[in-house]
């Protein structure tokens, strides 16, 4: 039994209501979609409808400790279909093309220079930072190997270093 | 662990392991390492929390229960399409729905602070009957606890449903046979077979307790 006078059942942390994992989650699912589309509405968009797919399967879920990741990848998923049903071409979740970079200029803020990477970095930054994922669950997730996600992630952090030092270096110079 | 693997590992952002912090905390190098990415991680982390629109958990929280709604009704409609005439809500009192109704007045609060079953001893007494995911789907189940109940041993449920609250009598003993409809004192009660055992529907509202039934069913 659980806590408001015995009335309420406490099935524990691994077997959260779906209600509940709605108020955990919303938050942390909103900005990772905004990291796949770069666009706030359709980043909501994504997620109400990455959680309606999610409650009509939730009961089905056999391992409800794994509730994070599997919402996580219906967010994916969603932003895929999503971008496969209108005229917009999704950004590539899979290159690891240095080159995506050359476009950036250098002197930028952290958000700015997020902006400015690609997906494919962009996007296991979000779930390792956010989510909160090891590089072997985002690597299981997005369907690659744990050594091309730790690639991904230290390439994405040297070109974010690359992106804004240029304007720590400006401060420091001021100070 | 030597300083390659520490930094390797630092630069992918990984989380510090326990190994990794031995590491740090006896080479200097490696600690200065970590201090210079700490600040980056943080920057990183604020950058990447972009704002969250206004009435967003509202609307997240509207859209799923305008989702189950429509799964009720969508519930409601195919029963309705599926048994024809046998859904006509009839109010001819059946001895074992009055009864379910009984229940809810009188034995209903003192069977919840009797205490709840474990969810996995729950799963295990409803497989057979009436699968503790089948109700889930339908709505958030707040109570299941075991209640003797017409003579053989049943299983109280209370299902919060967005309409409202149900309370479902789930017996694996006995079968009804047939619908067993009644109503008393602002209480509606439904008792239908099942494939095993028989389940009773209990609520304030007719049409309520009608598609509760039919979702349970469907």
């Amino acid at each position: 039994m659980g806590a408001a006078g015995g009335l309420y059942w406490d099935w524990g942390s691994n077997t959260m209501r779906f209600d509940d994992v709605v108020r955990h989650l919303g938050t942390d699912l909103y900005r990772y979609a905004f990291w796949l589309a770069r666009d706030r509405q359709q980043a909501e968009d994504i997620v109400q409808e990455a959680l309606l797919r999610g409650w009509r399967a939730y009961p089905r879920l056999r391992s409800r400790a794994a509730v994070k990741s599997w919402l996580f990848s219906i967010v994916r998923n969603e932003y895929l279909r999503a971008m496969e049903t209108s005229s917009r071409q999704p950004q590539s979740l899979d290159g690891l093309d240095p080159a995506d970079e050359r476009g950036v200029d250098p002197g930028v803020e952290m958000r700015e220079a997020l902006m400015a990477l690609p997906a494919s970095y962009a996007e296991p930054l979000a779930l390792q930072v956010l989510g909160g994922f090891s590089c072997a669950e985002i690597a299981a997730m997005v369907g690659t190997t744990e050594g091309a996600t730790m690639t991904r992630l230290t390439r994405a952090r040297q070109a974010l270093r690359r992106l804004i030092e240029p304007v720590k270096a400006l401060r420091g110079g001021r100070s | 662990m030597n300083c390659l693997d520490y930094r390797r590992l630092l630069a992918a952002g990984e989380a510090e392991t326990l190994e990794m912090k031995t590491h740090r905390l006896q080479c200097i190098a490696c600690a200065g390492q970590w201090r210079e990415n700490a600040e980056l991680e943080r920057e990183l982390r604020a950058a990447l929390a972009v704002e969250i629109p206004p009435g967003f958990e509202e609307r997240l929280r509207n859209a799923v229960v305008l989702s189950r709604r429509r799964f009720l009704a969508a519930a409601g409609v195919a029963a309705a399409a599926a048994g024809a005439g046998a859904y006509a809500w009839l109010w001819r009192d059946g001895p074992l729905a009055l009864d379910c109704i009984e229940f809810v007045m009188k034995d209903e609060a003192k069977s919840i602070l009797l205490g709840a079953m474990p969810r996995a001893e729950a799963e295990a007494a409803l497989a057979g009957t009436m699968p503790l995911e089948r109700i889930e789907r339908v709505g958030q189940v707040r109570h299941v606890g075991p209640c003797p109940f017409n003579g053989a041993m049943a299983y109280h449920v209370v299902l919060a449903v967005p309409q409202g609250k149900v309370t479902l009598l789930v017996m694996p003993e006995g079968r009804v046979g047939g619908t067993q409809r009644a109503s008393r004192d602002g209480l509606y009660a439904s008792v239908v077979e099942l494939r095993k055992g028989s389940l009773g529907v209990i609520g304030s509202d007719s049409a309520l307790v009608k598609s509760v039934v039919g979702a349970l069913r469907t």
